[in-house]
């Protein structure tokens, strides 16, 4: 066995240059999700009629398929839709012209947006009772209650779940390479194609991947220490 | 798009279902062998080990399934060739099923340990206060509870595998994903078949978790017997 | 002046409180007394509706709120009326001291966050925590923080403040601190209603005397009247147990001395 030990160092170069795309496929998803999340969260919590069920079928059925789905279904689907609507309304507007990225945003969007409300609503949950209730009994209305003691603290609950799922969406966004998008998987394919050293290119990948997600934990561990700065040194 | 084709599609694809459960059920058996050598030896802190354990897991958790995947499936072969074993013309299959067994082993071994650990401290101490020895308060005391918590981890890890099982297809196995990809060049009814493959996955995932949440139930009822024993 | 008319509150079929009629007149302090589960912390929960009533009605000065049909708006102007003091503080446990005392001048009587601060730091004064004002919940006693969560209520100016058992969380050396603030700010002329325990504190504070049982008022009168001459079978039972397990745990005390 032989490995190119230069090489993976280029590669290490040549694939790094391909993070932006990566933190854009992680982070934009995630945001988006969290505004999912809370929307999704809400309806399950007030029991909305009529959208409670179907709040929880998107989740479940989400949560109960794989990532790679949701990016081909929105990627294959989502332009039939278009075309559609563009022949109903004379959209002069195709399909063709939408960036893939576009898709895979969206589908990952819908992704986080599933495992943000399981998350946040845990988060809510493990709020004590007595929280809200105080709030409350000085006259705010439920909404001010939610917003400004309820949610704050279920954020920092759950501030290690949503360090995991930053993590997991990181290493989810290599799955964009698929429907060849030049993320750090997807230019790993490439560096690794060109030269033909796969097993270099795919070494390079992983220190890169597992130097993003250290870094990640160790963000987390200084978050947490800073939010839950009012916990400590006490029960929770 | 044609919602008819799912029907035609449907059991073309389900044919396949048993190759996806074969990675799953191989990777969670390797997984649970890995996983419980892992975990004891992090509990345990046996010397050099435990830090070769503890860079295992933090590599596993700190990479994409994916590029594992490549790695195995470009690295072994190229390892193997060093003891004169050419493994280029290796079923995919065999490959799948060491990276995903690595994969879950390293989970496991964390909800292991985690669970281990969370079983209350005075528990150990209460066996020992009755004359247990290490290895029976181990078995019969802190193994029993421990299960209880580690179950739905583990659940949620298995669920995990299985959905991660849809990117096989990736170093050509012909698994219901890798079945769909060569329906699709003859069909041209892409839509149609990952429609078909979500619902077909869908349907696993719930009754994964119908099972699960049974079992879990069973665990706990045997948890509270035991309590209401003593 | 705060009038309870006709209070009735089930759970399921289950009734807790079967028709509370109670006045309690500006600035007087009256405690309830009764049983565990005679429905005291149900009563002061419906008072400002964080429990709504199944029937009756309250009101507090120009509104009155029904069970039934009391509108969220109204049941927020009631809140604005009255505050509370709950037995596990809950204080809002990611502000600090001062920030738990101005939410409330802030979030809801909208004053500006350095008129807030000003008024939350008197208020911290009269509770004797000043020094504290940085600090989290967590980080101080039971009786500090049962102490800022009399300062939360007492610093939005309420009708009334309702206090639902103050000081039944803290360790015994620590209620006299707390008993000593609310008896306090009761000599101010404050309106307080106060389920308790503490006989002897509700005999030295209150104007006016609830008993309770079984989800109604048996009882009520001066405390004169309602500790050294009750007219009910019920009052004087109660009376008795609470004297005798005084007296254990005197005698354990001296014994342990
Ligand atoms: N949310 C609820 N759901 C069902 N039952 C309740 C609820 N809250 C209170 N109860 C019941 O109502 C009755 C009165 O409870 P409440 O808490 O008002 O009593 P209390 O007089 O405050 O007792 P304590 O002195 O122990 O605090 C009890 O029997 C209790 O079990
Ligand atoms: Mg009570």
């Amino acid at each position: 066995m032989q490995i190119d030990i230069p090489f993976i160092f280029m590669a290490l170069i040549e694939i790094f240059k391909a993070l932006p795309l990566t933190i854009i496929i992680t982070l934009v998803p995630l945001i988006i999700g969290f505004l999912i999340g809370i929307g999704i969260t809400i309806i399950r919590i007030r029991k909305v009629k009529g959208l409670y069920s179907l709040a929880n079928f998107y989740v479940s059925f989400l949560r109960g398929t794989p990532a790679l789905m949701h990016i081909m279904l929105i990627y294959l689907g989502f332009p039939l839709l278009i075309d559609k609507l563009a022949v109903t309304f004379r959209w002069t507007f195709q399909s063709t012209s939408i960036p893939i990225l576009l898709f895979v945003l969206m589908a990952l969007s819908l992704t986080a947006g599933a495992y943000m409300s399981e998350i946040i609503r845990a988060g809510i949950l493990a709020v004590d009772q007595g929280q809200l209730e105080a709030a409350e009994s000085i006259g705010m209305t439920n909404f001010q209650a939610m917003r400004r003691i309820v949610f704050p603290q279920a954020i920092a609950i759950s501030l290690p779940n949503l360090c995991n799922i930053f993590i997991g969406f990181l290493h989810t966004s290599s799955i964009a390479f698929i429907v060849s998008q030049k993320e750090l998987t997807g230019a790993t394919n490439i560096v690794a194609s060109n030269n033909l050293k796969f097993l270099e290119a795919y070494i390079a990948a992983a220190l890169i991947y597992w130097g993003l997600t250290i870094i990640s934990e160790k963000v987390t561990a200084l978050l947490e220490k800073r939010v839950t700065v009012y916990n400590r040194g006490g029960v929770i | 798009m044609d919602i008819t084709l799912i029907f035609d599609f449907f059991p073309k694809l389900i044919s396949y279902l048993h190759i996806t459960l074969l990675i799953l059920v191989a990777a969670v058996a390797i997984g649970l062998v890995i996983g419980v050598v892992i975990a004891l030896i992090r509990i345990y802190k046996v010397p050099v080990l435990n830090r070769l354990a503890f860079i295992y897991i933090s590599f596993m958790r700190g990479t994409p399934i994916l590029i594992q995947l490549f790695l195995i499936y470009f690295g072994l072969p190229a390892l193997l060739t060093l003891v004169h074993i050419d493994a280029s013309r290796a079923n995919p299959l065999l490959f799948v099923a060491i990276t995903y067994g690595l994969s879950c082993g390293a989970s496991f071994a964390e909800i292991i340990r985690g669970a281990i650990n969370g079983v209350e401290k005075g528990q150990a101490e209460a066996a020992y206060s009755i004359g247990m020895n290490e290895k029976q308060m181990m078995v019969r005391v802190i193994l029993p509870q421990a299960l209880v918590i580690a179950f739905p981890n583990f659940a949620n890890s298995v669920i995990g595998s299985l959905k991660d099982t849809s990117l096989a297809f990736t170093i050509g196995v012909m698994d219901m994903v890798g079945r769909g990809n060569t329906l699709i060049a003859t069909s041209l009814h892409a839509l149609e078949i990952y429609l078909t493959l979500s619902m077909i996955y869908y349907g696993v995932v719930i009754c994964l978790e119908k099972g699960f949440s049974l079992s879990e139930k069973k665990l706990q009822r045997f948890e509270g017997s035991l309590s209401a024993e003593k | 002046m705060i009038q309870l008319r006709n209070i009735q509150k089930s759970f399921g079929n289950q009734p807790v409180l079967k028709g509370i009629d109670l006045t309690v007149k500006k600035g007087e302090v009256v405690s309830i007394l009764g049983p565990s589960g005679s429905g005291k912390t149900t009563l002061l929960r419906c008072i400002n509706f964080l429990e709504r009533p199944t029937e009756g009605e309250v009101m507090i000065d120009d509104i009155t709120v029904s069970s039934q049909k009391g509108s969220k708006k109204e049941i927020l102007t009631l809140r604005k009326k009255t505050a509370m003091v709950f037995q596990q503080y809950n204080l809002f446990r990611h502000k600090t001291v001062i920030e738990n005392v101005m939410e409330g001048l802030i979030v809801v009587q909208k004053n500006s966050k350095e008129t807030a601060r000003k008024l939350a730091m008197e208020v911290l004064e009269k509770v004797g925590l000043t020094e504290k004002a940085n600090a989290y919940p967590v980080q101080l006693s039971g009786g500090q923080q049962q102490r800022v969560g009399i300062a939360r209520a007492l610093a939005l100016n309420p009708e009334v403040i309702l206090l639902d058992e103050p000081t039944s969380a803290l360790d015994p050396e620590l209620v006299g601190e707390v008993l000593e603030v609310i008896k306090r700010i009761a000599e101010e002329g404050i309106t307080m209603i106060i389920v308790t325990h503490e006989v002897s504190f509700a005999k030295d504070v209150s104007d006016y005397i609830v008993f309770m049982d079984q989800g109604e008022i048996v009882e009520e009168g001066t405390p004169t009247v309602i500790f050294n001459n009750p007219k009910e079978e019920r009052t004087k039972r109660f009376f008795k147990r609470i004297n005798r397990e005084a007296g254990i745990l005197e005698s354990n005390l001296s014994s342990v001395i």
